[in-house]
């Protein structure tokens, strides 16, 4: 058979072209409710009574997806008018925020997740001024909204920080004092710790943040931030890391620290499941290795958030590479820059890495 | 016009040749002939002028900046000099618009290139029909000259916004185009002059940062433009040897001629001293973009003292000695132990 010189995308795993389908506009001897439509996950069942008490027990990770691109920044940044807040739910107790690139470069992720008693807001944002990042808004709205929902009228909040020194992600605290029914997790490291009850056992011991029959363990984590601190969600399944672990450049703070923290994350992953790991912020590309520079308020070409558990024992094994030394080491899904500058750059490929540079936007 | 006839059809050549030949057509005569006496660009010199205060420098959010995409600052009234917004390029360029009785040079154009995304083109029109009424000329008359200090994408991406406007040339995108462009014969030592039409414009070479960099000086203003071979921030040096001869070029030409300010391409330095790191789009204290020929003098001397590559802060610019790829000022906030 004679080969086709034709490009065909699908075949190149690029099926953007709607009319290289087969069915551009949908199928439609499809019927318009597919198996399983109607049998979704709702928690919220269809005559409710009172509030709605949902069961956050189930096998393997609650289902969700994030099943949108994540708001990049434009290349004239001013002109940018994309949401300043970027709201994705997961599922139904869970949302991820994102912080417009074009509001502030470091565009952190911020997660919301509701329990039977609660809702909890982890980290909350590079920007303090609620008019160029009204998070407080969104997230009141959203818990309004929930609420509505389930039948409560009172979610008390409680909000907790991957890190209380890091000014991308406690910036946002500022828009919630005051806030009726809220618990702000204090930011100095020796109150923090009598927060969740660590007391001497830091680094060891985990904390709890009890959000109704939804229990968030708490695990201290600092090496990048000393007093850093991971979230774990048994209902997602997801390890919220902050800026610990995530697809981007991760600054060491003191590399000791962080290499032991990772090793306890390992053993604290071991015993449960962990569908995902989600970061504090993305600086990856897609493309392996490659990442876009601080202070870049266009990035068409990120990678996504959601990282394997796996990467933590990638994260240990280069960690102790460069243990000790002021370098930087690149690897496939994040960089490591210890005791080096965080504009360091390096000669250095990984080897066995393929070396591809993504189109240059202008 | 091939590449052949393109680098000896200069502009500094071609200047003279070119308005007597514009007097052959009879509108153009007519509009000759109601043109007012030349503008004296040759007595009272250096001709005054001023900065201002504070530059257009970046806001806190870029997408709630609501400054003009290029601030307009008349240094004197047949002066301008341009800055690039912040929250459209982090390299917020400087690029002045010489005005001549003959033509205009704008040197450098930004680093964003589409017109719908920033109207370089259309902010130096409404440059030029403002000088035009003000002297009473009709801004078909002038031809413009669109040319920048070295090639680097920050500043010439606007370059192609220029491509259709009539009665312009502007600079090619390679080393042999733009030497052809000032018709020089001997880079970087020679030094030509651009005739504006009463105003001239000495050009020379001035190698360093980039291969291809020119050094601008506007015998009007007297302002020595010195791109980013030289500026207030970090100048990024890859090339040290013909970066300290293009320096002693400078401070050889200092000696003879008479400089008001030394003005470069950017400003990445607060007034204190303190390091804006590449890439920033909100510099709330930045230096002023002029320097004195004295604090081009102290740069050049600490510049005697360098053997290593390295950072180096001279009181007034960091010399980043082929330092690139490698290392940059700031440190990990963030460290403890």
């Amino acid at each position: 058979m004679a080969q086709s010189s034709t490009y065909n995308p699908a075949l190149s795993g690029n099926p953007q072209s709607a009319t290289g389908r087969t069915y551009p506009n949908g199928n439609p001897d499809l019927g318009y409710n597919p198996a399983g439509v109607r049998n979704t996950d709702s928690a919220l069942p269809l005559h409710r009574k009172g509030a709605v008490v949902h069961n956050y027990a189930c096998d393997g990770p609650a289902p969700g997806n994030l099943g949108f691109r994540w708001t990049y920044g434009s290349n004239v940044a001013a002109k940018n008018r994309d949401p300043r807040v970027q709201v994705v739910q997961y599922n139904e107790d869970s949302f991820v925020l994102r912080q417009n690139v074009c509001v502030h470069w470091e565009a952190p992720f911020t997660y919301l997740l509701f329990g039977n008693a609660g809702a909890l807001l982890i980290d909350s944002g590079a920007t303090a001024d609620a008019r160029h990042y009204p998070l407080r808004e969104t997230v009141d709205a959203i818990i309004a909204r929930w609420g509505q929902a389930r039948g409560r009228s009172r979610i008390p909040l409680t909000i907790a920080l991957t890190s209380g020194e890091d000014v991308a992600q406690n910036q946002g605290l500022v828009q919630f004092a005051g806030r009726p029914d809220t618990t702000i997790v204090p930011k100095p490291l020796e109150v923090m710790k009598r927060f969740y009850g660590f007391g001497g056992s830091w680094p060891s011991g985990t904390g709890r943040i009890d959000l109704g029959d939804r229990v968030i363990e708490v695990i201290p984590t600092p090496g990048t931030h000393k007093d850093g601190v991971s979230f774990y969600d048994p209902y997602c399944d997801f390890l919220f890391t902050g800026d610990l672990l995530f697809p981007g450049k991760i600054n060491i703070g003191n590399d000791s620290d962080f290499i032991a923290s990772l090793e306890r994350l390992k053993g604290f992953v071991a015993s449960r499941p962990v569908k995902w790991i989600l970061g504090g912020h993305v600086e990856m590309m897609f493309v392996p290795g490659k990442y876009y520079p601080r202070f870049a308020t266009y990035k068409p070409y990120e990678r996504v958030l959601e990282m394997g558990p796996a990467l933590i024992d990638e994260a240990i094994q280069y960690a102790r590479e460069v243990k000790g030394k002021d370098m930087m080491l690149i690897r496939p899904d994040f960089a490591l820059f210890n005791g080096v500058s965080p504009d360091q750059r390096t000669r250095v490929w990984p080897e066995g890495v393929p070396k591809i540079d993504p189109p240059h936007p202008f | 016009m091939d590449r052949r006839t393109f680098l000896t059809y200069n502009a500094a050549a071609a200047a003279v040749p070119l308005s007597s030949m514009a007097l052959t057509g009879l509108a153009d005569a007519a509009s000759a002939a109601a043109r007012p006496a030349p503008l004296d660009f040759k007595s009272n010199l250096p001709a005054a002028g001023s900065f201002p205060e504070k530059w257009i420098c970046g806001s806190p959010s870029c997408m709630d900046n609501t400054d003009p995409p290029v601030q307009v600052h008349w240094y004197n009234p047949h002066t301008a000099i341009l800055r690039q917004n912040k929250a459209y390029s982090y390299e917020a360029p400087f690029a002045p618009l010489y005005f001549g009785n003959d033509r205009v040079l704008l040197l450098d154009e930004g680093f964003v290139q589409l017109r719908n995304d920033w109207d370089l083109r259309g902010v130096v029109d409404q440059c030029i029909d403002d000088w035009c009424r003000r002297n009473g000329r009709d801004p078909a008359s002038l031809e413009l000259l669109v040319a920048f200090s070295h090639l680097h994408a920050d500043h010439y991406a606007a370059t192609n916004q220029f491509a259709d406007r009539p009665n312009t040339r502007y600079m090619g995108l390679t080393h042999e185009e733009m030497v052809g462009f000032w018709g020089m014969t001997n880079f970087p030592e020679e030094r030509v002059t651009l005739d504006l039409g009463g105003r001239d414009i000495l050009i020379w070479g001035s190698p360093g940062h980039v291969v291809s960099e020119f050094a601008y000086y506007d015998s009007y203003t007297q302002i020595l433009y010195t791109g980013d071979m030289f500026y207030r921030g970090r100048c990024y040096i890859s090339f040290w040897q013909p970066w300290f001869d293009s320096m002693k070029r400078l401070i050889d030409f200092c000696d003879t001629h008479p400089v008001t300010h030394v003005m470069g391409c950017h400003v990445e330095i607060s007034r204190d001293g303190q390091d804006y790191t590449y890439g920033m789009t909100y510099q709330p204290d930045e230096a002023p973009v002029e320097m004195t020929v004295q604090q081009l003098r102290e740069a050049f001397a600490y510049a005697q003292t360098i053997t290593e590559p390295g950072i180096y802060f001279t009181g007034t610019v960091f010399l980043c000695n082929q330092t690139r790829g490698t290392t940059t000022i700031d440190k990990n906030p963030y460290r403890y132990s």
